[in-house]
């Protein structure tokens, strides 16, 4: 059975008394309402202890109302949707809710580690700086892992998060962040003029200060006002108003970052919605109303449970009819401090004592005083007795010298406000210093930003509204809108004195970061230290650095730093601001971008026959590819590879290579547009015939290779390496449009046009001719190595034939247009059955070509030379082209650089590894005498042995040498024979045959 | 002899399947519907030819082609801006297909048969603003991206073409998105995680809509 | 941060892959190594206003040049490569 709600006032508020929410806190039941916090329903509950600190394991209650809280964090779910660290005030409560208290073992109420308390000195600023400097090897055995376990806020769940993110890009003209009164005012101006307008508000009810401070606007309640706006807004179509979405950072370009909780007020999101949406905005203009943060007074025992933000107590009281105290201390240095009074006292709360820093207080608050009977105390509170179980007694240090002691249940606190500079100040903006209230206040925003009403340190109501009105009127004439914003909301604006007030001295810790434990005193010691600088303060004490960013701190912080050093406030000045201004999930960051969806996926055209063949892929790049066929009966991936390179060397297979590449090069300089990106010359290619090109960076590195044919005079079809594909085509259009754009050449990726397929072994021309119309003449004579031109299918189909090989044997390579591209895979099946047509994957395509010696990604590793792959003859000396100048230079052309060479163990039955270091036989395996290392390796099933590639430095003179590779990661040392890399067929007699 | 057949296959053959998708119990936001076997030319004007090929598009199409990020609608082709001096033909039926347009083209430009390079996808409802705002960085308001809007863009870090075409029967707006064939799964099922939440409806047809 | 592109319009710059300084100008053939060298390799680290090469690879595939404000990240000006479509260049 739920406890009742004890401390709940009958009526008021906005919580629907009709809609009750049964919630867990501990394990402990207890119910709310529909229109609680977290916070609220505990508050309601009589619940005054929900955490303990982060260092020394104190006891903490609840300290503010909204996103700035430092305290009363939570653990917010069970089970794989355990959330840690959940602010509880901005938690909204439903129907069975759990959370669960933090940092405290093995309960709340008893905390062992709360014994950290009597060891506070150690844990002074610096503590980890000082402490565990030596020996430095314990640090990762001993200090961190116990300092992780004792030190930790909440615990993460542990497994995957079921839930899912997205991302959206919203788009207008004025973006409003803030739905209080100058943001609602904004809203009204840009959304008449006929603005296109969002408006983010990071609660769930719209209002902002107006729910619980109440006043009179156009004559109106404030609530009548809200709602008639309310009405306005929704009935303007290009107005969009999203509540739980906060606003967390401002980018370049009008570009703002906002989250939006889509279903964190929901048990589980509904099925298809998503938990959170990350908002991308591209806004012209920007109108931050995203108010002020209330800011706490440093005293001692300025944490005890009970102690609460004095415009929060009456949030708690008037919008969600919650007692946080029976009997209530007010603490003030200003004048906004006492509409807590006054709501306390509206409520039927009894007031102890008003403690007030400022030498006179007004006489309507003085006639308060004696209608409501508690006295008005000028001075400051000096200490707090109390603990776990709230605020028993409050000390006071009188104006003069006195003392006084105040018996309370509750403190209500009020150090100013401090206007929200975190959005303006994203751009590495600082904020400037205002006497008048106190407080930093935006200093200039970033391009087309502008702060108003409390966000720029105009408290008044009647200024927010004027300001916000004016700033979305103009924000709407700048963005093309007329101007029919009409008359402005008109409300007074209320009184406002302070008396700036940062630290009371006093016995005890008095704490200034409550999320970080950081005191006065820690503060004094980092200026005695010499950290003086605020940034130097805020590493070396943490001040600001927990999840709340020192919302409520960090002002407060370099006040005293400010009062210790001699210096003023803007002298001290402040740390730089960056987003986001609240957590954001990294969950919304990824979006839909995790597990199988982490990235794009490319699937082959015959990727579906691929999976009813039983494939097994391979991740390269964004492509799937089958990286080998496994039958029945085989045992291991080695025994399939080996199957399917000796059948195509014996017989014939196929391989789907659209992967690779493809783009058509138009034009009438077409041929001398290749001439200059490659090292070799192919204006001089014959229509219908392919050759092989390699092109260099401009630094004389190889850059990639491929297979380029000559179609028309005016036409080839260039091919790339499957993992350079999108970079290739950059690059010539670089060529094209920047170095080289007198050349007449056009540029079409036509990779996914076509359907490509490597038939090889020396049954492959019995193949084709099932497959091609037998009018075309396959023969060596009709269709010659390097041949590439269109060719009829049998059925009428065209495709384009190239006789090229990869695989050092008697092959080609077929295109269709890709959407026969299955019908391929499956016609090569059924006219290669006579002669035992084998599909093979990426694994046996790569033995092959080790085999044959042919280079890929491991060769071309971006440190290569044409000579070193064995290719300088390739490099024309007739003409220009990129990379040629650098690739002579001195160290690119050295003699003993590391060149490809092939590898074979001596012991015949080892494995070889790539990755092995090349060492001299005899020598010491260590950088002086490392000569390269293992590029490719495979066993090759026609030589019956491990065999490799290598970069061995001046390789090609050592044919024959025995030399020792030495792979420390894996522990092998053995010799290898350094060798021809071209292992089968050296002559190349198969693949012209 | 084997009896060959060559049929076409959609690159979304497997994934797509027709009927309902995402929330039930509402009226479905979103219809996605795949058009199947088109063609499509990508003409790309030579060197100091764009007028020369404006011309000779005008002579077949009626229209000269856009000059901007528009796509133009005429009774048997859409021709679709695809950057600077250049532009896609899709059509259906062989009227405009590679081979047809090749002679009448390719004295003042560059083709190149994308046919089978690319999905189309017409994407149209309520909510296809909204399912859309998740992959798409454009601004798609009435008033930004007018019918006969058209956009080189990316989603999901692909490139892709948008553009609007007519307004369906019942007034609502209707996108037409023509993406890499080889990305088309992946980016189909981004699309049905985008729009499951407004409901779908998902169908495939030879015609354009 | 958002460019516009002269074909395309305002654009996110996910859409875009920058590449470098767009001052250096590819040495004509036959030049020196020094000039090549300089041409691959020298660029001077600008606080302030550049100009820039990027790619609307995930656009319109044109080469723009972009004016950038270093400190700031202000873009001034975007104009198109010069082979950006089909303009006759040169002679």
């Amino acid at each position: 059975m739920a406890s009742a709600q004890t401390h709940r006032l009958s009526n008021g508020g906005l919580v629907d008394r009709s809609a009750p929410l049964n919630f867990r806190f501990d394990g402990k039941a207890f119910s709310g309402f529909q229109g609680d916090t977290l916070a609220s329903a505990l508050i309601a509950n009589g619940v005054k202890l929900v955490g303990r600190s982060f260092k020394y394991h104190r006891p903490r209650g609840i300290l503010t109302s909204g996103s700035e809280e430092p305290n009363a964090l939570v653990e917010l779910r069970t089970g794989a949707r355990r959330e840690p660290n959940t602010k509880a005030t901005t938690a909204e409560l439903y129907d069975g809710l759990e959370a669960a208290s933090q940092n405290r073992w093995p309960s709340l109420r008893h905390d062992v580690m709360s014994v950290n308390q009597l060891f506070a000195p150690i844990f002074v600023a610096g503590f980890y700086y000082k402490t565990f400097m030596w020996p430095a090897k314990f640090w990762e055995a001993i200090y961190e892992p116990a300092i992780r376990r004792a030190a930790g806020l909440g615990r993460a769940a542990g497994v995957a998060d079921p839930d899912h993110y997205d991302k959206a890009w919203a788009h207008c003209d004025v973006l409003i962040a803030g739905s209080g009164p100058a943001g609602l005012a904004a809203a009204l101006a840009a959304g008449r003029s006929g603005a296109r307008v969002i408006l983010c508000e990071e609660d769930f009810t719209l209002g902002g200060r107006l729910l619980s401070d109440g006043g009179t606007i156009d004559g109106l309640p404030a609530a009548a006002w809200l709602s008639k706006t309310l009405d306005e807004l929704a009935a303007m179509p290009d107005v969009r108003i999203t509540t739980r979405t906060t606003l967390f950072g401002v980018y370049d370009g009008g570009t703002y970052g906002a989250i939006e909780r889509v279903s964190d007020h929901l048990p589980s999101p509904p099925e298809h919605q998503v938990r959170q949406r990350l908002w991308r905005i591209v806004a012209k203009r920007c109108v931050v109303a995203a108010g002020a943060i209330e800011r706490p007074i440093v005293f001692a025992g300025n944490d005890t449970p009970g102690v609460m933000m004095a415009s929060a107590m009456r949030t708690y009281v008037a919008r969600y009819a919650a007692t946080p105290a029976k009997r209530i201390a007010l603490f003030t240095n200003n004048e906004d401090g006492w509409r807590t009074v006054e709501t306390a006292l509206g409520a039927g709360l009894q007031i102890a004592a008003v403690i007030d820093a400022r030498p006179e207080v007004s006489p309507a608050h003085r006639s308060l005083a004696s209608k409501g009977g508690f006295p008005v105390l000028h001075g400051s509170v000096s200490g707090v007795d109390g603990g776990k179980d709230g605020v028993r007694k409050i000390a006071v240090s009188l104006t003069g010298g006195s003392r006084a002691e105040v018996e309370a249940d509750g403190l209500a606190v009020s150090g100013g406000w401090n206007p929200a500079v975190g959005l303006t100040s994203f751009h590495r903006g600082r904020p400037k210093w205002s006497d008048d209230i106190s407080a930093f206040v935006p200093d200039g925003a970033p391009p087309g930003m502008v702060a108003v009403g409390a966000a720029n340190g105009d408290f008044g109501l009647g200024a927010c509204l004027s300001q916000g009105f004016a700033a979305g009127a103009t924000a709407a004439h700048d963005t093309g809108h007329n101007d029919k914003a009409g008359i402005a909301p008109v409300a007074d604006d209320e009184a406002f004195s302070l008396a700036p007030l940062w630290h009371v001295a006093g016995k005890g810790k008095a704490f200034v970061d409550y999320q970080h434990d950081v005191t006065a005193s820690d503060i004094e010691l980092a200026q005695r230290e010499g950290f003086e600088s605020v940034e130097h303060l805020k590493r070396y004490t943490t001040l600001g650095m927990a999840t709340d960013q020192g919302k409520t701190s960090n002002v407060a912080g370099l006040a005293i730093m400010a009062a210790v050093s001699g210096r003023s406030i803007p002298e001290t000045g402040t740390t730089i601001y960056r987003p986001p201004y609240v957590p954001v999930a990294i969950g919304a960051f990824a979006g839909h971008h995790r597990d199988e969806t982490f990235h794009a996926t490319r699937l082959t055209p015959s990727h579906h026959w691929a999976v009813e063949q039983g494939a097994i892929f391979v991740d390269t790049g964004l492509w799937k590819r089958a990286q080998w066929y496994p039958r029945a009966g085989e045992k291991d991936w080695l025994e399939s590879v080996t199957r399917e390179v000796k059948a195509v060397r014996s017989g014939v297979g196929f391989c789907d290579v659209s992967t690779l590449g493809k783009i058509d090069v138009h034009g009438p300089d077409a041929g001398a547009f290749l001439d200059r990106v490659y090292i070799n010359t192919f204006s001089s290619l014959a229509v219908d015939k392919a050759r092989y090109g390699l092109m260099l960076r401009e630094d004389g590195i190889v850059y990639d290779d491929g297979t380029t044919s000559r179609l028309a005079e005016d036409h080839y079809f260039l091919t790339t390496t499957t993992a350079k594909a999108g970079l290739v085509m950059q690059h010539l259009e670089f060529c094209r449009q920047v170095l080289f754009p007198e050349l007449d050449v056009q540029l079409t990726s036509v990779s996914d046009q076509w359907a490509q397929f490597s038939i090889a072994g020396p049954k492959t021309r019995d193949l084709l001719r099932e497959i091609v119309d037998p009018a075309e003449d396959l023969s060596n004579e009709g269709f010659p190595f390097m041949g590439a031109r269109e060719v009829a299918l049998r059925g009428g189909l065209k495709a384009r034939l190239f006789r090229i090989s990869f695989s050092g044997e008697m092959a080609f390579e077929i295109s269709v247009p890709a959407r026969f591209g299955d019908a391929m895979a499956r016609n090569l099946m059924l006219a290669g059955a006579p002669f035992g047509v084998t599909p093979y994957g990426t694994e046996a395509l790569g033995v092959m070509r080790v085999e044959k010696g042919h280079i890929a990604g491991p060769e071309l590793s971006g440190t290569t030379t044409a000579a070193d792959l064995g290719l300088g003859k390739m490099m024309s000396t007739k003409k220009d082209y990129i990379g040629r100048v650098m690739a002579g230079r001195e160290a690119l052309v050295a003699p003993d650089r590391q060149v490809v060479v092939g590898i074979k163990p001596v012991d015949k039955a080892r494995r070889l590894r790539s990755g092995a270091h090349i060492i001299p036989k005899g020598q010491t395996p260590g950088p002086g005498n490392d000569q390269g290392y293992v590029t490719s390796v495979c066993f090759s099933p026609t030589l019956d042995q491990w065999i490799g590639l290598a970069l061995v430095e001046r390789g090609r003179e050592r044919i024959g040498e025995i030399v020792h590779a030495h792979d420390p990661l894996r522990g092998e040392d053995y010799d290898v024979e350094l060798c021809n890399p071209v292992f089968y067929d050296p002559d190349g007699g198969r693949q012209r045959g | 002899m084997v009896d060959f057949s060559w049929t076409p296959r959609s690159p979304l053959e497997k994934a797509l399947v027709t009927g309902a998708h995402g929330a039930r119990g509402i009226e479905a936001g979103v219809s996605l519907t795949e058009i199947r076997n088109f063609d499509l030319v990508q003409v790309m004007a030579r060197r100091g030819k764009a007028a020369d090929m404006a011309k000779a598009a005008k002579a077949c199409f009626g229209v000269a082609p856009p000059d901007a990020p528009k796509a133009l609608q005429t009774p048997d082709a859409t021709l679709i801006w695809s950057g600077p001096d250049q532009f896609f033909v899709l059509s259906k039926g062989g009227k405009h297909a590679m081979d047809t347009l090749a002679p009448a083209l390719s004295g003042s430009a560059s083709l190149s048969d994308q046919s089978h390079a690319r999905a189309l996808i017409s994407v149209s409802g309520i909510q296809a603003r909204a399912m859309l705002a998740k992959l798409s960085s454009i601004d798609l308001h009435a008033a930004s991206f007018p019918i006969g809007a058209a956009a080189a863009t990316s989603m999901d870090h692909t490139s892709v073409t948008l553009w609007r075409g007519a307004d369906r029967e019942d007034g609502l707006p209707a996108f037409n998105l023509l993406m890499f064939a080889t990305f088309a799964e992946s980016l189909w099922h981004t699309m049905l995680d985008s729009a499951g939440e407004y409901g779908v409806t998902i169908s495939h047809s030879e015609d354009f809509a | 941060m958002r460019i516009v592109c002269p074909f395309c319009g305002e654009r996110e710059l996910g859409e875009f892959t920058y590449l470098g300084d767009a001052k250096p100008v590819r040495p004509v053939a036959g030049a020196s190594e020094d000039e090549v060298f300089d041409y691959v390799y020298l660029r001077d680290n600008v606080a302030g206003a550049t100009s820039e090469y990027w790619y609307h690879g995930g656009g319109c595939r044109a080469w723009l040049k972009v004016s950038r404000n270093t400190l700031t990240h202000e873009i001034s000006a975007v104009e198109p490569a010069a082979g950006a479509g089909a303009a006759k260049v040169g002679a």
